[in-house]
């Protein structure tokens, strides 16, 4: 009966090892591969946690860069994801600082992720991928929606990371983590909530 | 369990994380007869689905152009290293010409005693007969071209 689950386990295991060993080899099939995987998912991720669109795939590539350069430090004990997320957001919150800082009239909050909470501009990214209609009602909730909650709102119900997992991608206690996503689900459940009530 | 807070924590936990079997047998039978949580499992479910309709695709060429920037990171690293480890050969080429051709002096002094060469005969013959060739090699590591290198 375990037989299955510790094959697996060993699989996953396998695959890890064999991403941190092309890493350090810098092995450039590998790269492509990961890349193949992950592209995608590493700009939605990008589009959640800094709420603009047009930065995205720049950050993305800075990423990868990063992930390349740096490759020696994946240890292999953990999945490759969560690592990877963890490089992006970095960057991410080290771009969104730069671009304070040359905007003299803003001034910069000392707490690292506290950038992400200033005002986006430019145009919806959510409303200009909403395909369904609870998604269109969806969208303009998420636009408004802190991005501390809509980062763990997608690396819980997107990725699928554990709550371990996304406490180490944003820094943060599980405990914070849970609480950002059940205030997250409130904030998007009382979008239905006020649709059907309105009788949509 | 009463309808109350602590249920919809529960609730809340079962979507974002694992419950026990007991756990979950008690939400199962409590929205059995409650209107109002079983509509807050069914909209909780249903924000979950609405979230996961959200991908953004990639531009089309952002695939290429990564590929293409990290091909480019990868060569001009690999010609960052093959200089360092060039000019590292010709230090070390270099330090074993300059320590050599000492060691070859001091050999040949006592060698050519009995034969009574001068010093300019002995220096002029360990510079055409060893330093010159052996400083020669080192440079030639520098002429030498890519993977004729061997360390490259």
């Amino acid at each position: 009966m375990l037989a299955l689950p510790m094959t697996l386990n060993r699989t996953a295991e396998t695959e890890e090892a064999r991403i941190a060993r092309g890493l350090r080899e810098r092995d450039t099939e590998l790269l492509a591969d990961l890349v193949e995987r992950c592209q995608h998912r590493l700009v939605r991720y990008l589009v959640y946690l800094t709420g603009r669109r047009e930065h995205a795939e720049d950050l993305a590539q800075e990423a990868w860069i990063r992930v390349m350069q740096r490759g020696s430090q994946y240890n292999g004990r953990q999945r490759f994801e969560p690592w990877l997320f963890a490089i992006a957001r970095n960057l991410a919150i080290d771009s969104i600082r730069k671009r304070l800082k040359a905007a003299p009239t803003v001034s910069l909050p000392d707490d690292r992720d506290a950038v992400l909470l200033l005002p986006s501009s430019g145009p919806s990214p959510f409303e200009a991928a909403a395909r369904s209609e609870d998604a269109v009602r969806m969208a303009g909730r998420l636009q408004i929606l802190p991005p501390l909650y809509r980062e763990a709102l997608l690396l819980r119900f997107q990725e699928e990371l554990s709550l371990a997992e996304i406490a180490q991608v944003v820094g943060a206690p599980v405990t914070t983590v849970t609480s950002r996503i059940y205030r997250g689900l409130a904030a998007l459940r009382s979008a239905f909530e006020e649709g059907n009530s309105h009788g949509v | 369990m009463e309808c109350d807070e602590r249920l919809r924590e529960l609730i809340d936990r079962s979507f974002a994380e694992e419950v026990s079997v007991g756990e979950r047998r008690i939400i199962d039978e409590h929205i059995r007869n409650c209107d109002g949580c079983r509509r807050y499992v069914e909209l909780t479910a249903r924000t979950i689905r609405g979230l996961r309709e959200f991908t953004f695709a990639s531009e089309a060429d952002s695939r290429a152009q990564v590929f293409a920037m990290l091909a480019h990171d990868t060569g001009t690293t690999r010609r960052h290293n093959a200089q360092v480890k060039i000019w590292a050969a010709f230090a070390v080429a270099l330090a074993m010409s300059i320590v050599g051709s000492a060691l070859v002096y001091e050999a040949a002094r006592f060698v050519a005693a009995p034969m009574h060469f001068d010093n300019a005969q002995l220096e002029a013959g360990v510079l055409v007969f060893w330093l010159l060739p052996s400083f020669c090699s080192a440079l030639c590591i520098f002429a030498a071209r890519g993977e004729k290198r061997g360390i490259a």
